[in-house]
């Protein structure tokens, strides 16, 4: 966030009646953070442009419609609320609609962050049949997907392990965007962008060619942003330091 | 703007844009593989194969189904099946309801029944069809005689005062009470005013004539019969807000109307009302026409931002909105074909004419594209207040000497109503009384006997196939509420109507467009009305 320069007319705003001060261009999540109030997310990191496509950070200022935090600037004088019904009934709704399309076993995947999308379903308390790979069922891990608060279920996207280093599940993006900035914004090896409209929509590299055909260079920024099962190491059993020892980082939770 | 043109040329060019071809284009451009990528995939106008030499587009949305069977595309690949060199696809709404059921063959509309002859026309060849032949019609909303057109903006580059002038247009346009008539109806005086309010230079003013609705063709003819029209709004719009280049973002299956308003650019820059310092004052204008790579969304002011500064038509986040920051972050004036066609007249004539143009209290004049069941679909120029009921009288009446059973006031996105609606006087806030909206301007029309789910269903796939799928409500909702709905039309299982109307909420709350909004009003509407054509759903009020 940036720092204060002397002279700078500072906004006050107010957030679930606290009121708060932050520098112009700050946004309603920047200012909720000052205070101690996380919103939730899933395509938002502070590293990132904000893009507010996963829509989760949305709050109330008092117009008809709910805005992102994420990607709405504060202003003067303006009254946020954080929570309330409607809020968590979008929410919750949202989160059911990308579980209905995820893979009941994507937590199993090794991460070097945990499934920030899992996680968030426990918190809500999304009712959400999340288990364990068993091989058992002669189904491919990461491809199995269950109804979501009555909202039927998805499947058939792609899995692709054309790269050494990074597994990349399709069906378990969400299509936040994060990969794709954080390949090209931050890295700025300008691989992954999306392919295709609508729900046909994937995160695509070069000219939509499988992973270990383009010309990522494996930096692993991708793997590190991705929120969810998507995109995970090849190998890799895990932080040395998670106690559970199996990689499933997220799975705890539940 | 040049990524994009950059792509078509290369289309034209080669036939497509196969992989070595945009290759090629990137290294020759220095643009990244990923960004070709997602251009090409997401705009339907671009291809990766080559075309067949002649393709058959039939169109499946709104108007069309009310016209033909069920799977019309199916039966006429089967029917025309083997022949070489052709292909049949199914295309999104082709913006001639008129003509339902609608095809296109080799970007020339025609009749579904006449596509079949007019492909084996052309299997030896273009020939270029015409088409040209119609009658002239008046318009009311068109102020002139030949000879006097561009008289409001000669008056107005001749004044002595030009701050005055533009103020005294802004205050006219307020007093009018004249909308916007895309969709929104967003005041069009206090968007000129706020535009020309903003500092940051250089502006812009765009004319968004990428008309996608379902049901929705007015604006393809006003460009094709009253072009000088349309040029002269966006000539006034940037006199007054201060803008010095124009551009009309034009879908790219208009071309009759492209042509009318190239030829009228043209006679416009002949005549000195374009280019460098207009009549010899200190106004100076640039227009150009900007064909749309294809897709409804991009009627979205923003997604059609998005796509003049070559990405993907996804829209942004608002606010901020694009009359502070628009086109290459400059405040631009976006207006829809008809509001800036209207302007003119209102400036010549006058308030007190705008006022007493339309009935009972109602101010103005109104362009509605009808289709659906009527005995004469087109395009009329109402009185606004004028009934629907009188309109669809207009129109022959409901087709083939049946009753109304429903129609919907304003496109796809407008609620259905019930016939005994019709009375609803056709204007913004009664419509709206009714529990629709005037929408586009597109009055569809359904007869009695017509089953209203599978209408529904048709509205809620068009959304699917329409969603840009940058937001998580949007993409995954319209998708899920079409598994839905067809689910039940193929084996009768009810609707789960609380799920119906989660997915309603989240579309409606948290969708980052209208899009999301809209796309599931029709079939709630549906419900409302005719709860016994919607299995499973409830009778508590929709969310």
């Amino acid at each position: 966030m940036a720092t204060r320069r002397s002279g700078e007319q500072m906004i006050s705003l107010s957030i679930d009646g606290r009121a708060v001060q932050v520098l112009p261009g700050a946004t309603i999540w920047e200012a909720a953070r000052l205070l101690g109030i996380g919103l939730p997310v899933l395509c938002h990191d502070p590293r990132l442009e904000p893009v507010g496509v996963c829509r989760l950070c949305l709050v109330e200022v008092g117009e008809p419609k709910l805005t992102a935090a994420c990607v709405r600037g504060a202003e003067d004088g303006m009254e946020v609320r954080t929570s309330s019904e409607r809020l968590e009934a979008c929410r919750r709704g949202l989160v059911e609609l990308l579980l209905s399309d995820y893979p009941v076993d994507a937590s199993d995947r090794p991460k070097t962050g945990s499934d920030a999308l899992v996680e968030l379903a426990a918190e809500l308390g999304v009712d959400w049949p999340a288990r364990r790979w068993s091989g058992e069922t002669g189904e491919a891990p990461g491809s199995r997907t269950e109804p979501a608060g009555g909202i039927p279920a998805g499947d058939g996207r792609a899995l692709d392990g054309t790269s050494k280093v990074i597994f990349v599940d399709h069906q378990a993006c969400i299509l936040c965007d994060r990969c794709i900035r954080g390949c090209d914004d931050l890295q700025v090896n300008e691989v992954m962008g999306r392919t295709g409209k609508g729900y046909q929509t994937s995160i695509a590299f070069d000219l939509d060619v499988p992973m270990g055909e383009s010309t990522c260079v494996s930096c692993g920024e991708c793997e590190k942003v991705c929120p969810t099962g998507a995109l995970s190491l090849v190998g890799w059993e895990g932080p040395p330091n998670d106690a559970a020892g199996s990689g499933d980082v997220g799975w705890e939770v539940l | 703007m040049r990524l994009i043109r950059e792509l078509e040329g290369l289309q034209a060019e080669r036939g497509c844009l196969d992989e070595a071809s945009l290759r090629e284009l990137s290294s020759r451009l220095g643009v990244p593989l990923y960004r070709l990528e997602g251009l090409v995939s997401f705009y339907p106008h671009f291809r990766t194969e080559p075309a067949p030499p002649v393709t058959i587009s039939v169109c499946r949305d709104m108007s069309c189904h009310l016209a033909g069977p069920e799977h019309v595309a199916d039966a006429l690949r089967e029917e025309l099946g083997g022949t070489e060199g052709l292909a049949v696809e199914e295309a999104s709404c082709l913006g001639c309801c008129e003509l339902a059921p609608a095809a296109r063959v080799n970007g020339h509309p025609c009749q579904l029944q006449d596509s079949a002859e007019l492909a084996s026309s052309m299997a030896g060849g273009d020939p270029g069809l015409g088409g040209d032949e119609r009658d002239e019609r008046e318009w009311k909303s068109d102020p002139y005689g030949e000879a006097e057109r561009y008289g409001v903006l000669r008056a107005a580059l001749e004044s002595p005062s030009p701050t005055d002038e533009a103020e005294r247009i802004v205050d006219a346009l307020q007093e009018s009470g004249l909308r916007g008539m895309g969709g929104a109806g967003f005041p069009t005086g206090l968007k000129w005013k706020l535009v020309r309010g903003e500092e940051a230079r250089p502006k812009y003013v765009v004319c968004n004539a990428d008309e996608s609705e379902p049901g929705t063709f007015k604006d393809r003819v006003i460009m094709e019969e009253l072009p000088h029209l349309v040029v002269e709004g966006i000539a006034l719009g940037a006199f007054v807000v201060g803008a010095e280049k124009g551009i009309i973002y034009l879908r790219h299956e208009y071309g009759r109307a492209k042509a009318a308003l190239e030829a009228e650019l043209d006679r416009a820059r002949v005549a000195g009302l374009l280019g460098s310092g207009v009549l010899g004052s200190d106004f100076s204008l640039e227009i150009e026409i900007f064909v749309s790579p294809g897709g409804y969304i991009l009627g979205e002011e923003t997604a059609l931002l998005e796509a003049l500064e070559d990405r993907r038509g996804e829209p942004r986040n608002k606010p901020p909105f694009p009359g502070q920051v628009g086109l290459r972050g400059r405040p631009t004036l976006m207006n829809n074909v008809e509001t800036l066609a209207l302007v003119p007249g209102i400036l010549r004539r006058g308030v007190p004419w705008w006022q007493s143009a339309g009935r009972d209290g109602h101010a103005g004049l109104k362009f509605i594209s009808v289709s659906g069941h009527v005995e004469k679909p087109g395009v009329y120029e109402i009185p606004t207040g004028t009934a629907v009921a009188e309109l669809i009288e207009l129109a022959g009446g409901v087709s083939g000497g049946r009753a109304l059973k429903a129609f919907a006031p304003g496109g796809a996105s407008s609620n259905f109503l019930p016939a005994d609606h019709a009375d609803v006087p056709i204007d913004f806030a009664t419509i709206e009384e009714r529990g629709s909206m005037m929408g586009s301007g597109a009055l569809v029309v359904v007869a009695e006997g017509t089953p209203l789910l599978p209408l529904a269903a048709n509205v809620v796939r068009f959304f699917r196939n329409e969603s840009c799928g940058k937001c998580v409500p949007c993409r995954l909702g319209t998708q899920k509420a079409t598994e839905m709905i067809e689910a039940t039309l193929e084996s009768g299982v009810p609707l789960d109507w609380s799920v119906i109307r989660k997915l309603n909420l989240l579309l409606g709350e948290t969708s980052i467009c209208g899009l999301g909004y809209v796309a599931l009003n029709p079939l709630i509407s549906v419900a409302e009305h005719w709860p016994e054509e919607v299995p499973g759903c409830s009778a508590e009020a929709p969310e």
